[in-house]
C-alpha cells in the first residue's frame, strides 16, 4: 500500500526568488499528530504552502496515496483529501460563523448533506452553533481558531495541516486547540503543524519533524525528537528545556 | 531510529558564494562607470542655444515652437519625476501647480508687466510652498488614496479658479504679447524653456545621488522600512513634493505669457498631467533621461495626431491606448526596460 | 419649512441614483482592489445605448436597462481579459491598476467623442419632465422612477451576494482572497464575474443616467471624484456603506445648492472626498485602512 503522504527532495520557493524549500522530505504516520518545528527562516510554512499547491513545486514530488500533487491548483488537492488552514486562519470576518462553516464545504460536488453536516459540527462545538450569527472577526483568538478547524471536518479530509495554530493565544486556549487536534487523529485524521512553541508542540505530537535551511535535519517520534540533545540545544532553547 | 538526513552548509561552501557575489557587484560598477557618456546631454545642450540662429536664414517658427514645448514638458515630466519617479507617489494633480505658477506669474504680469521669466523663481518659491502644504496633508495617504485625492485637488482647483473672478473666472485673463519682430519674438521664451529643463535635469541628477535622494528610492521600495532604517520619510516625501511642485509652477508661469493669456481650461485639464505621467512611464520612471525621452516622443506623438487626424477626441483615445499599451508591456520604460537588458546605449544612461 | 422638505426631497432622489452609480465601482474594489477609474465613463457609454435606443427606435430607458447591462457586463469581461488579468500577480498592483483604469477611462471618453462628439444629450421618456405634487412639493417623475429602480437593483444585488452561493464565494473573496482560494473557491472566476457585474451595473446606471442628468462623454472627469467621494466615505468595498455615503452627501450637496450656490454643491464631493481621505481614510464604515 503507498504512503499517505510521501514528499521526496522537494524544492520550492516564492515567485522568481531564492529556493526556500532546498531538498526537503517527508513521510507521515496515518492517524498521527506530526509537529513540524525548526527556526525562523527554515522553510515550515513553505512546506505546507507546497503541498497544498499554494506555491510551485520547483523540484521533486509530494504523493498523496501514491499520486503526484505536482502542478494541481490548491482547489484540486482540497478534493483529494488534504485541508490547509494558514497561519491567520483563514476566517471571513465580516460572515458569519455559519456562513464560514457553509463556506467550507464550498468545493464539495453533492451539496445534499451540506446543512446536515454542519450542523453535526454545531453538535460538536457548541460555542459555534451559540455564535452562529456573529460575524467570525468578532470572536476571539481560540473561537476562531476552533472555527477554522472545525471547518475542515466538514469536507472529511485525510490531511489537516495547521500553520501555527497556537499564534496570539493564551497557554491554557492553545491546550485546547491541541486536544481538539488529538480527537481529531483519533478519527483517523492525520495531522500536520507548524509550531514556533517548539516544546509545546512536541509534547503534544506523536511524531516530530526538524527543519532547517530548507531540508529535513531530522524526523522520528516526538519523544525520542525532544530527548536528542543535539536538537535540543540547537532548537529548544539549550539545557533548561530538558 | 533518528537519522541525520543533512548538514548545513560548510564554511568553504558559504565563503564561495560571497565571493562570486562581490566579483558580480565589481564587475557591474565597473560598466556603469564606463557606460556613463556625459558629453551627449552638454552637446545636445550646446546644439539647443545654437539652433536659433536659424532664424537668420529663414522662417523655422514652428521648429523652435516644438523644441519649446518639448521642453516646457521635459521641466514638467522630471519635476513629476522627482515625485511619481523617485518615491513611487503617484500624483494625477500634478497641473496644479502648473496653474498655480502660471496664474501668479500671469497676473503679475498683466498688473504690474514684469515679465514672467523674471517671476518664474518666485512662482517656483511660491509652488514649493504650497507644495509643502499639499503635500503635509496628502501624503498621510499613500498608495490608490494619494492618487485619488490627487485628482480630487485638480477638480478643486478647477472649480475655485473657474469661479475665481480676479483672475477672470473660466475666461481668464489676456496677457500682453511681447513687442519682437515675428521672427524673434519666440525666443525669450525658448531660451527660459531650454534652461529650465536643462536645470530640472541637472537637480534631478543631483537629487538622486544624494543622500536625499537615496532615502526617497528607499522610500518607494518599502516605506516601512525605510522609516525603521531611521529615514525621515515624511519630510523626505514632503520636500520631494514641494521641489516637483516647483519645477512644474516655473514652466506654468512662462507658458502662460508664452501663449498671450492664462485660462483654467488651458492648465486644469486632465491631458496635461496625463501628459506629465505618462512622459515619465513611457521613458522610464525614476530615471533622469526617462522624462526626456518620454517628453520628445509623446510630443513628437501628438503633433502626429493632430497634424493627420485632427480631432482631440483621437487624441485622447490614442493617448490612452498608448498608456494602456506602455503600462502592460513596458512598465518600466524604454530607460528602464534596456537598462535590464543591458542594452541602453551609453549616450542615453544619465543616472 | 416648504423649501426644506423640497431640498431633502431632490437630494434623496438624486442619492438613489448615485447609489447605484457607486456600488459597481465598489463591488470591483472589494473583490479586486481595483480602483476603476473607468467606472464613470463606462456609465456613460450605458447612458449612450440607452439614448441611441430611445431616438432611435424608442425604446423606454427602463426597458432598454437590462439590455445596457448585459452590453456593459460583456464589455466588462473583455476589458478584464485584456488589461487586468495579467496584472494580477504585479508587484505593484494597486497603482497599476489605478494608471490603467485611469488610461481605459481615456480610451472610453475618446472614443464616444470619436462617435458622438461633444454635444451634450439626454433621453425624454415623458416621464423624465413630469412631476407629482404633493401641496407645493414637487417630486420629479424621472428622478423619483430613477431612484427606484436603482434601489431594487441595489437590493437584488445585496440578495445575490448574502444567500446565493456564488455570491457567498464573492464576499469571501472580498474579505479574505487566500482562504477562498484553499476551500476551493475559484477566485479567477469570481474576479471576471464580479468585474462584469461591476461595469454591467455601470451600464444599468447609464440607462438612469440618461434621463436623470444630461451628458457628453467628458463628463465623467466630474463623476469620477464624485463617485470616489461617496465610495470612499463608505469603506471602500462595502456596497451598504456606499448607498448610505450617497444619500448622506446628495443631501448635504442638494442643501449646498440651494441655500449656499449651484457652483458650491459639486464641491461638496469633492472636499469630502479630501476629508475623508485624510482624516478616516476607512470611511464610515470599514474597520482598517483598507485603501493603504
Amino acid at each position: 500500500m503507498p504512503e499517505l503522504l510521501d514528499v521526496s527532495s522537494l524544492t520550492a520557493g516564492y515567485g522568481d526568488g531564492p529556493a526556500i524549500l532546498d531538498g526537503a522530505h517527508l513521510t507521515v504516520q496515518p492517524g498521527k499528530v506530526h509537529c513540524i518545528i525548526g527556526p525562523n527562516g527554515a522553510g515550515k510554512s513553505t512546506l505546507l504552502k507546497a503541498i497544498c499547491g499554494m506555491l510551485k513545486i520547483r523540484k521533486g514530488d509530494v504523493k498523496f496515496k501514491g499520486e503526484s500533487l505536482k502542478g494541481l491548483r490548491p482547489d484540486q488537492i482540497l478534493r483529494k483529501g488534504i485541508c490547509f488552514v494558514p497561519q491567520e486562519r483563514a476566517l471571513f470576518p465580516k460572515m458569519t460563523v455559519r456562513e464560514n462553516l457553509r463556506m467550507g464545504g464550498y468545493s464539495l460536488a453533492d451539496k445534499s448533506g451540506l446543512e446536515r453536516a454542519i450542523d453535526e459540527i454545531e453538535e460538536r462545538f457548541p460555542i459555534l452553533r451559540e455564535r452562529r450569527d456573529q460575524h467570525a472577526g468578532t470572536m476571539s483568538g481560540g473561537q476562531q481558531q476552533t472555527l477554522a478547524m472545525a471547518r475542515t471536518l466538514i469536507v472529511k479530509p485525510d490531511i489537516v495541516m495547521l500553520d501555527e495554530p497556537s499564534l496570539g493565544l493564551a497557554p491554557k486556549i492553545v491546550q485546547e486547540m491541541f486536544d481538539i487536534m488529538k480527537v481529531m487523529a483519533s478519527e483517523g485524521i492525520t495531522i500536520l503543524l507548524v509550531e514556533q512553541n517548539a516544546l509545546m508542540g512536541l509534547k503534544n505530537a506523536d511524531w516530530g519533524v526538524v527543519l532547517d535551511l530548507g531540508r529535513t535535519l531530522f524526523e522520528g517520534p516526538a519523544a525520542e525528537v525532544m530527548a536528542d540533545p543535539r536538537i535540543q540545544e540547537l532548537y529548544l532553547g539549550g539545557k533548561k528545556a530538558a | 531510529m533518528m537519522s541525520v538526513v543533512s548538514e548545513t552548509l560548510t564554511g568553504d561552501a558559504a565563503s564561495s558564494v560571497l565571493e562570486a557575489r562581490r566579483a558580480h557587484n565589481e564587475k557591474l560598477a565597473a560598466k556603469s562607470d564606463k557606460a556613463r557618456a556625459i558629453w551627449f546631454p552638454i552637446a545636445l545642450l550646446l546644439l539647443l542655444l545654437a539652433l536659433p540662429a536659424l532664424q537668420v536664414i529663414g522662417n523655422f517658427n514652428y521648429v523652435l515652437h516644438l523644441v519649446l514645448f518639448t521642453a516646457c514638458y521635459v521641466t514638467m515630466a522630471s519635476g513629476w519625476n522627482i515625485l511619481g519617479g523617485f518615491t513611487g507617489y503617484i500624483s494625477l494633480g500634478h497641473n496644479v501647480f502648473f496653474a498655480i505658477g502660471g496664474y501668479f506669474a500671469g497676473m503679475i504680469l498683466a498688473r504690474y508687466g514684469i515679465s514672467t521669466i523674471l517671476m518664474a523663481p518666485f512662482a517656483g518659491l511660491l509652488c514649493a510652498a504650497v507644495g509643502y502644504l499639499i503635500g503635509r496633508v496628502t501624503l498621510k495617504t499613500r498608495g490608490p488614496s494619494f492618487i485619488i485625492s490627487s485628482l480630487a485637488l485638480v477638480m478643486i482647483a478647477r472649480i475655485l479658479f473657474d469661479h475665481w473672478k480676479f483672475v477672470g473666472g473660466a475666461n481668464g485673463v489676456a496677457l500682453p504679447a511681447n513687442d519682437l519682430s515675428v521672427e524673434w519674438a519666440k525666443l525669450p521664451y525658448y531660451y527660459a524653456f531650454v534652461v529650465l529643463a536643462a536645470f530640472s535635469v541637472w537637480l534631478s541628477y543631483k537629487i538622486k545621488h544624494s543622500k536625499f535622494g537615496l532615502g526617497l528610492r528607499a522610500i518607494s521600495k518599502d516605506e516601512i522600512k525605510a522609516e525603521s532604517a531611521g529615514i525621515d520619510t515624511r519630510t523626505y516625501k514632503v520636500l520631494a513634493f514641494a521641489i516637483s511642485g516647483a519645477l512644474v509652477g516655473m514652466a506654468g508661469a512662462i507658458w502662460g505669457e508664452y501663449l498671450t493669456y492664462i485660462r483654467p481650461n488651458i492648465f486644469l485639464i486632465i491631458l496635461v498631467s496625463v501628459n506629465m505621467v505618462l512622459m515619465c512611464i513611457l521613458g522610464g520612471k525614476g530615471t533622469i533621461a526617462g522624462p526626456v525621452i518620454g517628453a520628445i516622443m509623446i510630443i513628437a506623438f501628438n503633433e502626429l495626431f493632430v497634424a493627420t487626424l485632427g480631432a482631440s477626441e483621437i487624441n485622447i483615445l490614442a493617448t490612452g491606448l498608448l498608456m494602456v499599451i506602455v503600462l502592460l508591456f513596458f512598465p518600466q520604460g524604454i530607460v528602464g526596460t534596456l537598462a535590464k537588458h543591458h542594452k541602453l546605449p551609453r549616450i542615453l544612461n544619465w543616472d | 419649512m416648504e423649501q426644506i422638505i423640497q431640498t431633502l426631497i431632490l437630494g434623496l432622489a438624486l442619492g438613489g441614483v448615485f447609489a447605484l452609480m457607486g456600488s459597481g465601482l465598489s463591488l470591483v474594489f472589494g473583490v479586486m482592489r481595483i480602483v476603476n477609474l473607468a467606472h464613470p465613463s463606462l456609465i456613460i457609454a450605458g447612458a449612450y445605448a440607452t439614448y441611441w435606443a430611445f431616438k432611435l427606435w424608442g425604446i423606454d430607458p427602463l426597458v432598454m436597462l437590462p439590455v445596457a447591462a448585459i452590453i456593459l457586463a460583456a464589455i466588462g469581461v473583455l476589458l478584464y481579459k485584456l488589461v487586468f488579468e495579467r496584472e494580477a500577480r504585479s508587484a505593484k498592483y494597486s497603482e497599476m491598476t489605478v494608471l490603467l483604469t485611469f488610461a481605459t477611462a481615456m480610451i472610453v471618453e475618446g472614443a464616444l467623442g470619436g462617435m458622438f462628439t461633444n454635444t451634450q444629450r439626454v433621453t425624454s421618456p415623458s416621464y423624465a419632465t413630469d412631476a407629482i405634487f404633493i401641496g407645493n412639493i414637487f417630486i420629479p417623475t424621472g428622478q423619483l422612477y430613477a431612484g427606484i429602480v436603482s434601489l431594487l437593483i441595489i437590493s437584488a444585488l445585496a440578495l445575490f451576494l448574502k444567500y446565493s452561493r456564488f455570491g457567498n464565494a464573492i464576499r469571501a473573496t472580498t474579505q479574505n482572497r487566500e482562504a477562498a482560494e484553499l476551500l476551493g473557491v475559484n477566485v479567477n472566476l469570481v474576479c471576471i464575474m464580479s468585474f462584469a457585474i461591476g461595469i454591467g451595473l455601470a451600464g444599468a446606471a447609464g440607462s438612469l443616467v440618461s434621463f436623470v442628468f444630461s451628458f457628453f462623454p467628458a463628463k465623467h472627469w466630474e463623476w469620477v471624484a464624485v463617485l470616489m467621494s461617496l465610495v470612499v466615505l463608505g469603506g471602500m468595498g462595502s456596497i451598504l456603506g456606499t448607498v448610505i455615503a450617497s444619500f448622506m452627501l446628495c443631501v448635504v450637496a442638494a442643501f449646498v445648492g440651494a441655500y449656499v450656490g449651484a457652483t458650491w454643491s459639486t464641491m461638496t464631493f469633492f472636499l469630502a472626498l479630501f476629508l475623508i481621505l485624510l482624516i478616516r481614510p476607512q470611511g464610515l464604515f470599514g474597520e482598517k485602512p483598507e485603501l493603504a
